[in-house]
């Protein structure tokens, strides 16, 4: 699984930080910032659901 | 009750500290009609899916001000100002400046604060006699010390704030020339804070604002500046002391709920979010947008150009989206409530309220173990006429 987000649509909801920290963090503005875009398989259902639940779909989740 | 009837809106409660069953039809049709306290005319969409796309359609406007959108109150504008822009791009630029204080760091880097305030304020009310109204003695003063701290607002002010804000948020609940008097007090004092942090500023969101506003005033006007303070200081602590006093009463009036967490506290997180989906506190007045073109809904039936449209905060009660969802069930997970809205107006000020719930849940629950309802569920009074619903009071005992 790869993961990616978009900071220019990021709103600053923290939920994917809180979700998935290994995954997200965020920049001095809060905004998105992906810290591992190839994550381990067994944090891949936390991570569909940190993009299901982004509050403006900022987060890309490719399943290959 | 056919598909051109308006109905009221708000819904009454009809039941004790529960969502009245009646909800769970209120999906059969994509739009209803609704009559606002105005008696204005609206839409509401109804299903989870439609809201959670309306939210993020441009086609709907935030700048209720500045087109002929219907009135939520008959006297009272609330937070319509035409001066402002709540629509991209501008919107999403001034946002910026004020979310980057409520990051993940910077919201647990708030915690320990938040936790020795409600300590605080446990103790006074220990120190007193039973029963104690949670609303005064912990609701309340809770995230208004927390917002005060964030925006650097004396915290001995808020005798005169609070009137200000109460007068408001008055949906029908004051005459029109004591909201007036409110919202130009409340106007004049942020607009003095502003000031006085331009004077001498301290660590705090206004003064870095203030910072902002002049290096550059077209990145963020005076009066831009004070429409977002009024709105974070509102947003700060009404809702979120509404929420405390809603989740609360629920707990108790529902005992083996909170008897459930209280066997295991790592619940809370589950169980705030919970008690945001299962939304008591009042409606979806704050969604308001008008139509700028036609929207097509996931039915085929239109949302037409010029209609207001209010997006409902009871699509948290989709079976679609919700397995069960009359159900209280602080499992629930995940748990894509709207209680936040969706979008780009998501509430800047979620990860906060959502900190604040936490740590007041979970600090009653651990302080008071047997915390209960001083008068039964069903006596509890709401909050009549304001833009939020909630209870006016809520007297405790342990």
């Amino acid at each position: 699984m790869r993961v990616s987000a978009d900071n220019t649509k990021c709103v600053v909801s923290d939920m994917c930080v809180y979700r998935v920290p290994a995954v997200f963090d965020q920049d001095e503005d809060g905004l998105v910032k992906i810290i591992d875009a190839n994550p381990p398989g067994e944090l891949a259902e936390d991570i569909r659901r940190a993009a299901k639940g982004c509050p403006v779909g900022a987060i890309t989740v490719y399943e290959d | 009750m056919t598909a051109t009837t308006p109905v009221d809106y708000p819904f009454p409660w009809t039941e004790p500290i529960a969502i009245p069953p009646t909800w769970e039809t209120l999906r059969e049709r994509a739009i209803q009609p609704i009559s606002l306290p105005s008696g204005d005319p609206a839409l509401l969409v109804t299903r989870y899916k439609d809201v959670k796309a309306l939210y993020s359609d441009h086609r709907l406007s935030r700048n209720t001000g500045r087109y002929p959108t219907s009135r939520i109150s008959p006297n009272n504008a609330i937070f319509d100002d035409p001066e402002v822009d709540s629509d991209p791009p501008r919107y999403l630029a001034e946002r910026s400046l004020v979310t980057r204080a409520f990051t993940a760091r910077r919201i647990e880097g708030l915690r320990p604060f938040v936790k020795a305030v409600a300590e605080e304020l446990m103790a006074a009310m220990e120190s007193g006699p039973q029963p104690v109204d949670l609303m005064e003695g912990f609701a309340f003063p809770l995230p208004i010390r927390v917002i005060c701290k964030l925006l650097g607002v004396p915290a001995e002010d808020q005798a005169k704030f609070r009137a200000m804000v109460d007068g408001f948020l008055s949906v029908t609940k004051l005459p029109v020339e004591e909201v007036n008097r409110c919202r130009v007090g409340l106007w004049a004092y942020l607009g003095d804070l502003v000031e006085s942090k331009r004077v001498a500023p301290t660590d705090d969101l206004t003064s870095e604002l203030v910072k902002i506003s002049d290096a550059d005033p077209d990145k963020l006007s005076d009066h831009q500046m004070v429409h977002w303070l009024q709105s974070l200081l509102i947003a700060g602590y009404v809702t979120t002391a509404t929420q405390i006093g809603c989740s609360m009463a629920y707990l108790l009036h529902h005992r083996e709920v909170a008897d459930e967490i209280q066997a295991d506290f790592t619940l809370v997180p589950g169980a705030v979010e919970e008690l945001l989906r299962y939304q008591i506190m009042g409606a979806s007045l704050g969604s308001t947008r008008y139509c700028l073109e036609d929207i097509e809904l996931s039915d085929g039936s239109i949302v037409p150009k010029g209609s207001t449209v209010l997006l409902a905060v009871e699509a948290n009660l989709d079976a679609e989206q919700f397995e069960c969802p009359m159900k209280m069930d602080i499992k629930r997970n995940p748990n894509y409530h709207l209680s936040f809205g969706s979008g780009i107006h998501y509430c800047a000020g979620a990860p906060l309220a959502r900190m604040e719930l936490q740590v007041a849940t979970e600090g009653l629950l651990r302080r008071f173990p047997k915390l209960e309802l001083a008068v039964p569920g069903a006596d509890l009074m709401r909050e009549q006429g304001s833009f939020l619903g909630g209870f006016a009071e809520i007297p405790v005992r342990w």
